[in-house]
């Protein structure tokens, strides 16, 4: 029996030699990096994210604030085969489908491991009840974060734009290597573009904690450097005009029947008032638009899709900066600048403005046509000179134009050969008054436009057959370009720049709607220095008479004299243009451009409607509203108005 | 008859002269270890939530002072009674772990294992150990000849039913200990190694059985699990090892010093005064300090071995035997988790961990011990 109990305690020593050579290991061989561990364990480090920067129009509005948001956010790899019944827990506390929650987890705008919020302001008891039933909802976390708040709702929302999660490409950019993925950053508009100034620098706080995260008390920390305010040239007034007007205005072009296609089916536009003296927007407004506020949380495909996409004309789209039209009759000022300059038409002389005008067969070129171009209206309006054509749109006066911008220069190639001037020197003026490029205005994914040559018809003949099946150019192109049509393309923003130039003698301010920004300690860091130069290389003489002549079109027989019934222009100068751009197989565009000044301030109010009929009928209307805003007089109504070009 | 008597107290009162001081002196050093640790695994998180940082250390000194009465009821009458009663107190406590699954016992983290007795929580599975210790030592100590296969079973049989009991609570930790001291005593009793092996075999079947049926619960499995693949199982699993192993390296060769760990401060390691207490003995006093800790082991197994051999009937021998498995098994398996070459289970680190009803019976384990030290000669 001694023998037995040795074996046993033979066993037993076994075991303390197992436990021995493991502590050995773990105390002396390991120790170094167990203790480094240990340290490491005992110390967090807490991102503070620095509060973003406001942004206020140009007398101090808050236009985007921050507040702080309940949000329950749920990380989808953490659910595991959990989904179903915490979805049916959560959609039962919050009121909402699981559908909706479970079709939100499935944006593809967040990382598979970020958590993606669902909800946002989640009232308190909610957030209590899942965080005393934790373990019932494995993956959802509550939150508070800071989210943007708007205080003027929707207003602006184009311009100022909304947050999102960092993007792939973005984060691959070594100018936002200081960014992870996951982080909140300016997508669109001022929050894009001004990201830098707005986002400030997170701080970070070192911590003690205990093993569930229990803070124990500060090692050390680094301040949040919150962000740098941003005011804008923007009035918030100005702004709030120009949305509702351009709102009023198409809900009432809604009720109008024109010519075959019944209602006008009006379904988008914009509106920009800038200052043509310095370039300051002072409102940009697109229609239809959207709440920024909904960029807290996530969506679904399907409701992004119904939100914002083409049942809703894509709201999210800025038409003023983005959306590329054929500018129509408003083109015809800086078509009469330039024909003027180049001596193509006089001041003095009369032109007929037959129903329509055919172009001459030229003898010389058997592959030349013969076309017939026909004027907006099929009366015979007589003879005019400039001033009553641009007053009255007269399209067959421009027509000739066209043809002789062919005829003097493009085959010309004597006089071009001798450098007395360009093969396309309609294109050169008009590229002078800002068309075919962008305006550099400091919002993002801003468009050219296009002003069409020559080299540009061929190469996109070469690129796209299909959809360019021409690529040689002819008279038609320039006698197109005369109208604003063909395939001239404008924004909005470029129109009103361009009217800015007209308004200032050819004197061209980028358009801008940063005014400064301002760091937390109030001191300026960077103050908007206006650019503004004479890059029109045509007589003050011509722009005087071109702009005179547009007042013309405001009365009497001019095409907005309806549109503008009643309206005191003794007090208040007004010089325009109307518009109806042809986007076939749609309804016609409605533009109408405007200069006005009265009282020591300046404007000009560019408006467009998407199948808004002609330009008095829809555009102008909206523009009159907008100016009477802007001087302080009383309102008209939204009226019927006879259709003029 | 006089006579009898007169030889009988006469035995007494010489036996109480040859005590084992060195026995005694390993559990009271333990005990005082404990007290350190338990003070230092707890005493922050309870000031911060205001109560009295020494709430534990004075409760662990109440079971201690209550220890000491067992410790002395435990000497006090002649081994050779509880060879007589044994049975019945098998049975008694066999009773008592059916009830504690009933409306009588209380729960705590989904386990129901304890009785509620005057504020203090007593838990039958400790009773148990010392009954089946008992019991086993009182068969075994009958049979004549070498053991047969079918002795082998019976024996079997009778751990079997608080292991499973236990089990059932679910308590794998005292199970394991059931079996332990069930090798352990066969081992002594001098049983084949064939036999062993077929004991061995039909363990295995009825665990594997037990899976299927489903009464291994999965957290038993996830835990078995974290120590066979660590990359299987949840970060909760996973966490506590890690913790437990960086709190006893950092301690390096003569730790941090006392009350300084970081890992023990901060509350890194989970149920850090009961089944994790080594951790603040590895982390605070280092491989020194963790060493003179089984050296105390060591002491106090020697020291039971040596009351085994010394025995003057075999009664004495396997009850001494049985306690002295009872002790290495729970040491080894604690430890052994502590540091991460066993599985997580709960089974408490004798005389060290936090707990009344473990403390209690292992003092009463280590009078059992003196008791049979003690009348070697009478």
């Amino acid at each position: 029996m001694g023998l037995r109990v040795k074996v046993l305690a033979l066993l037993v020593l076994a075991m303390f030699a197992a436990l021995t050579t493991r502590l050995w290991f773990l105390q002396v061989l390991a120790s170094e990096e167990l203790k480094r561990e240990a340290a490491d364990n005992a110390v967090r480090l807490i991102e503070v994210p620095a509060p973003r920067g406001v942004i206020k129009d140009a007398n101090g509005t808050l236009l985007v604030q921050n507040r702080g948001s309940v949000v329950i956010t749920i990380n989808r790899q953490e659910l595991g085969d959990q989904t179903e019944s915490v979805l049916l827990d959560l959609s039962e506390l919050l009121d909402m489908p699981a559908d909706e929650l479970g079709a939100r987890l499935d944006d593809p705008r967040y990382y598979a491991f970020s958590p993606i919020p669902v909800a946002t302001d989640v009232p308190k008891r909610v957030a209590y009840f899942i965080k005393e039933h934790q373990e019932e909802f494995p993956g959802v976390d509550v939150l508070s974060v800071p989210v943007r708040r708007y205080p003027l709702g929707s207003a602006g929302a184009h311009v100022l734009g909304y947050l999102g999660q960092i993007s792939k490409a973005k984060l691959k950019d070594p100018g936002f290597a200081d960014y992870s993925p996951g982080d909140v950053i300016g997508v669109s508009g001022i929050e894009g573009i001004y990201e830098r100034y707005l986002a400030g620098t997170r701080g970070l706080v070192k911590y003690r904690v205990n093993s569930i995260g229990e803070n124990l008390g500060l090692i050390g920390r680094q301040r949040p450097v919150a962000g740098d305010d941003v005011w804008l040239t923007l009035d918030a007034g100005t702004q709030q005009l120009a949305e509702d007007s351009l709102k009023a205005g198409i809900q009432h072009a809604r009720t109008v029947v024109e010519s075959d296609s019944g209602y006008l089916k009006a379904n988008a536009g914009a509106a920009v008032v800038l200052d043509p003296r310095t370039g300051a927007i002072e409102a940009m407004a697109s229609f239809p638009t959207f709440d920024p506020a909904l960029f807290t949380r996530g969506f679904s495909q399907e409701e992004f899709e119904r939100r914002f996409g083409a049942g809703h004309s894509y709201p999210l789209l800025n038409r003023a900066i983005q959306g590329q039209y054929p500018p129509g009759s408003t083109y015809k000022p800086f078509v009469a600048a330039s024909a003027l300059q180049r001596d193509i038409v006089t001041t003095g002389q009369s032109y007929g403005c037959p129903p329509s005008w055919t172009a001459p067969f030229d003898q010389s070129d058997p592959a030349a046509m013969q076309y017939v171009f026909n004027n907006w209206t099929t009366a015979n309006l007589g003879f005019m000179n400039l001033s009553t054509a641009l007053a009255r749109s007269c399209d067959t006066v421009f027509y000739p134009m066209g043809y002789r911008y062919w005829d003097m220069f493009y085959v010309n190639d004597e006089e071009v050969a001798n450098g007395v001037t360009s093969h396309e020197p309609l294109q050169h003026d008009l590229g002078s008054f800002g068309f075919g490029a962008q305006t550099r205005i400091d919002l993002p994914f801003e468009q050219d436009g296009r002003v069409p040559t020559a080299e540009w018809k061929q190469s996109i003949h070469d690129q796209y057959p299909q959809s360019f099946p021409e690529g040689e150019w002819f008279p038609g192109d320039f006698i197109l370009m005369t109208i604003g049509q063909g395939d001239t393309l404008v924004t909005p923003l470029q129109l009103a720049a361009a009217y800015g130039a007209l308004e200032n003698d050819g004197k061209e301010c980028v358009p801008h709607v940063l005014d400064r920004v301002v760091a937390p300690d109030e001191t300026v860091v960077r103050d908007y220095q206006q650019n503004c130069r004479k890059h029109v290389r045509i007589d003050d003489k011509y722009l005087t008479y071109v702009r005179d002549a547009l007042t013309g079109t405001m009365t009497g027989s001019g095409t907005a004299a309806a549109a503008f019934a009643g309206f005191p222009f003794n007090d208040v100068w007004v010089a325009g243009k109307t518009g109806t751009a042809e986007v076939p197989p749609k309804q016609d565009y409605s533009w109408f451009a405007a200069m006005t000044a009265a009282g020591g301030q300046e404007h000009v109010v560019v408006v467009l409607v998407e199948q808004g009929g002609h330009g008095a009928t829809t555009a102008a209307p909206i523009a009159r509203h907008i100016i009477e805003g802007l001087y302080g007089l009383d309102f008209s109504q939204f009226t019927d108005v006879a259709g003029t070009d | 008859m006089e006579l009898a008597t007169g030889r009988v107290v006469a035995g007494e009162r010489h036996a109480f002269r040859h005590i084992d001081p060195i026995l005694l002196a390993a559990a009271i050093g333990l005990a005082v270890i404990g007290l350190f640790a338990i003070y230092s695994a707890t005493h922050q998180s309870l000031a911060a939530v205001h109560l009295d940082p020494g709430r534990f250390v004075k409760r662990q000194l109440t079971f201690l002072a209550v220890g000491a009465v067992v410790l002395m009821l435990a000497v006090s009458f002649d081994y050779r009674l509880l060879k007589v009663y044994a049975g019945m107190i098998y049975v008694s406590s066999l009773v008592l772990l059916v009830l504690v699954r009933t409306p009588f016992g209380t729960s705590v983290k989904g386990a129901q294992r304890w009785f509620e007795l005057f504020g203090f929580q007593l838990a039958p599975s400790e009773i148990a150990k010392l009954a089946l210790v008992a019991m086993l030592a009182a068969f075994l100590s009958e049979l004549r000849g070498d053991l047969t296969l079918q002795d082998v079973f019976r024996t079997a049989g009778l751990a079997a039913i608080p292991a499973f009991l236990v089990f059932l609570q679910p308590d794998l930790g005292s199970s394991i200990v059931f079996a332990a001291i069930l090798v352990g005593m066969l081992v002594v009793a001098g049983t084949r190694a064939r036999y062993l092996l077929v004991l061995a075999l039909t363990a295995v079947v009825l665990i594997v059985a037990g899976f299927q049926v489903g009464l291994v619960r999965e957290y038993q499995i996830e835990r078995l699990q974290a120590f066979l693949d660590p990359t299987s199982v949840s970060a909760d699993a996973l966490h506590n090892r890690e913790q437990a192993e960086i709190a006893i390296g950092s301690g390096g060769l003569t730790g941090v010093g006392f009350g300084k760990g970081s890992q023990t401060n901060l509350d890194f390691v989970p149920e850090q005064h009961t089944d994790f207490v080594f951790t603040v003995i590895g982390e605070e006093f280092g491989f020194m300090g963790s060493v003179v800790l089984l050296g105390l082991y060591g002491i106090l197994l020697w020291r039971a071995f040596r009351v085994a051999l010394l025995s003057r009937d075999p009664f004495g021998t396997y009850l001494a035997a049985g306690i002295a498995s009872m002790f290495a098994l729970q040491m080894f398996v604690n430890v052994g988790m502590n540091v991460g070459i066993m599985p997580i289970t709960g089974i408490p680190l004798p005389f060290v961990s936090y707990g009344g009803s473990s403390l209690l019976l292992n003092l009463a384990s280590v009078g059992l011990l003196l008791n049979v030290h003690m009348r070697r000669f009478v």
